[in-house]
């Protein structure tokens, strides 16, 4: 009775794991015809569909980054210009997430231009940021569809290392659809995680200097709160193509303990059931992962509530006259201190937050001007 | 329906960890039995099955005795086309041993790599930190013999000594012991430093970027980044490992460092070698 279930067991896996790295393997091909649109429409076939209801009753991850490796690499493979390949890389994505979407992942951050690619040939640097703009472009001229589908875009980056014309762009896209809340789509453009955690320093000291938080109040969290992506919870799962088995600057932070899925697919030919291979290794890492991530929190609160009671008690001993306090007025020093805490950091994200709110529509008025 | 869906997904992970136990349980057999003729056939057999998890490096049977190849492995170094720096060993498995991680940090040092990095996501390295090096010079004289020890030095650091300008020589090691501490952590204590000095006036918000922060993360000037980090254990995450220093560190994933044996680190090493960094360009 159990050799048989082994058996039957064991046929069923093999049969899966062969329509799963079959179709992982079969190219897709170049399409007749490409929708340039940011969005594909179109649903899953029956097999895709089916698989995608067995993957969802386990845990899913609710963000994913990707790293879209292998353009250049495909167009060469294909014999067509290197254009071409980011071009079809492109289509790719708005397939990709028309397929998050259909597994209900609603967050879904990419790696769209480094900072360090600035350091690739004038031609292709240039040729990147007219694909950038017609693409931002385009998605203007989607908003109604954008909006039925509650997309949100947010590009993370130093902006203004790009072209006055594409920060234009990129400001309205993001402005237009600054409202959405159904799904998010992050594009890092001009993005460095380095750039990303220096910066966010930056934001930290700027908050000392206009006196809206003090240098104690310097943490994990708050660093966090400062970065590009402070709007998004941390990427669950992260994926990058093409074979490569790096992570190139990108969310260092962020993905500290997100699961790493490292795929030898070039990123046009990526397919719905490479995707199902990495959700599927996500799922294999949830439970690991979930309690890495408790750990880290706990040691974290620890951290927070021992920095607290630091300065609780430089302060005491500035501002007190000698007595040494009882247990329960030190208590409530240190719950004040720390409620204290919480309200300038509010204050201090608000105002970072107002600062770049207002760099985009300076931008977007700059546009409209014209 | 869902309940349909439920059962088929149970039915999947429960096929896929048998598969990942058999893999584990083959692993160990073929260490244990030495005949070439079926750990062929075991191979062959397993390769269909490997080639679903690509991610995992092959498992080479280990034959022969360790000790007596110890004069190959500095040639072995040699003959890679690109040896990496510094190598980080990131324990990602519950229960480390610790005279298998001295294994791997003696033949790294004998291979010929100057900065090896020990990092666990508990800080049991680095609460247990004289235990970890005794064990590495024990098996330095076991591996290495006592010519081989003198001639391979050893250098450990520890938390106080980072900011000295190490003089790595020829044949000179460094060894550090890292834990969670040393990754995020560790950029906020920068971020703060640099915070209480625009608050002392002595900086302003726009002096910081990415040098300044760099050089305050930098163990010393010298102390490159990890080109390369070989990951034990079954969880597919950095967890915690130095954020900042990782943005072109190759990852490579190998099952288990138990029992793990030299050629499971030469294979990787070898992968490394052969990977390209095209730098953005």
């Amino acid at each position: 009775m159990f050799i048989n279930c082994l058996f039957i067991g064991i046929c069923l896996y093999v049969s899966l794991m062969y329509v799963i790295r079959c179709n992982a393997c079969i190219s897709t091909g170049v399409s007749e015809f490409f929708n340039m649109s940011w969005i594909r429409e179109g649903e899953l076939n029956l097999i895709e569909k089916l698989s995608a209801n067995i993957l969802k009753a386990g845990p899913m991850p609710k963000h994913v980054a990707f790293i879209m490796d292998g353009n250049r690499r495909y167009a060469r493979k294909r014999h067509v210009e290197r254009q071409e390949g980011h071009t079809q890389g492109f289509d790719k994505l708005a397939e990709t997430l028309r397929w998050c979407l259909n597994l209900s992942i609603h967050e879904v951050t990419v790696y769209a231009f480094s900072i360090e690619n600035f350091k690739r040939s004038k031609d292709e640097v240039d040729g990147l940021m007219e694909l950038a703009k017609q693409k931002f472009i385009r998605l203007l001229q989607e908003q109604e569809n954008l909006e039925k589908h509650g997309v949100c875009i947010r590009v993370l980056g130093d902006l203004t290392l790009l072209p006055l014309d594409l920060q234009q762009h990129i400001a309205r896209a993001v402005v237009a659809t600054r409202t959405h809340n159904k799904c998010f789509l992050n594009v890092c453009f001009a993005y460095t995680s380095r750039h990303e955690i220096a910066n966010a320093v930056r934001e930290m000291a700027w908050g000392v200097e206009q006196g809206l938080i003090k240098s104690s109040d310097v943490s994990e969290a708050l660093l966090g709160h400062c970065l590009y992506s402070s709007n998004s919870p941390n990427p669950d799962l992260l994926i990058r193509t093409s074979g490569e088995v790096r992570l190139s600057d990108f969310l260092l932070w962020q993905t500290s303990h997100s699961c790493l899925v490292f795929q030898s697919v070039l990123w046009p030919e990526y397919s719905f059931w490479n995707l199902c291979d990495a959700i599927l290794q996500y799922q294999l890492n949830h439970r690991p992962l979930q309690k890495a991530r408790d750990q880290h929190r706990e040691g974290q609160a620890l951290q927070q509530h021992e920095a607290d009671r630091a300065c609780v008690a430089d302060l005491l001993q500035h501002h007190g006259n000698g007595k040494p306090l009882d247990a329960q007025r030190r208590q409530e020093a240190l719950l004040n201190y720390t409620a204290s805490r919480e309200e300038r950091v509010q204050d201090f994200l608000g105002a970072l937050q107002h600062k770049r709110d207002s760099f985009l529509t300076d931008l977007t008025s700059q546009a409209a001007l014209a | 329906m869902v309940h349909v869906y439920e059962f088929m997904w149970r039915v999947l992970h429960v096929l896929l960890h048998i598969h990942r136990t058999l893999i584990t349980l083959f692993r160990i057999r073929l260490r244990n039995w030495n005949g070439q003729l079926w750990s062929r056939a075991i191979a062959a057999l397993l390769v269909p099955i490997a080639l679903s998890f690509p991610k995992q490096k092959k498992l080479v049977p280990a034959p022969g005795k360790r000790v007596g190849r110890r004069y190959r492995w500095g040639a072995d170094g040699k003959s890679l086309e690109k040896l990496p720096d510094h190598i980080g060993l990131l324990i990602a498995e519950e229960e480390p041993r610790y005279t298998d991680i001295a294994n791997l940090v003696v033949w790294c040092m004998a291979v010929g790599i100057s900065y090896i990095s020990v990092y666990d996501n508990h800080g049991v390295f680095r609460r247990n930190n004289s235990r970890l090096m005794e064990e590495i010079l024990k098996q330095q004289q076991e591996l290495l013999g006592l010519e081989g020890s003198k001639q391979h030095s050893v250098e450990f650091l520890s938390n106080g000594t980072d900011k000295q300008d190490h003089q790595v020589l020829s044949c000179q090691s460094v060894v550090k012991v890292l834990s969670p501490d040393d990754g995020k952590l560790r950029i906020v204590q920068a971020a703060q430093e640099l915070c209480r000095a625009v608050e002392q006036m002595e900086k302003t918000a726009k002096d910081i970027n990415v040098t300044v922060l760099d050089s305050l993360l930098r163990e010393s000037k010298t102390t490159p980044d990890p080109d390369l980090v070989l990951k034990f254990g079954p969880v597919e995450s950095t967890l915690g490992f130095l954020p900042w220093h990782i943005r072109l560190t190759e990852f490579i994933s190998l099952p288990s460092h138990v029992d793990v044996s030299y050629e499971d680190l030469f294979s990787a090493l070898q992968h490394y070698a052969s990977c390209e960094q095209r730098l953005g360009k």
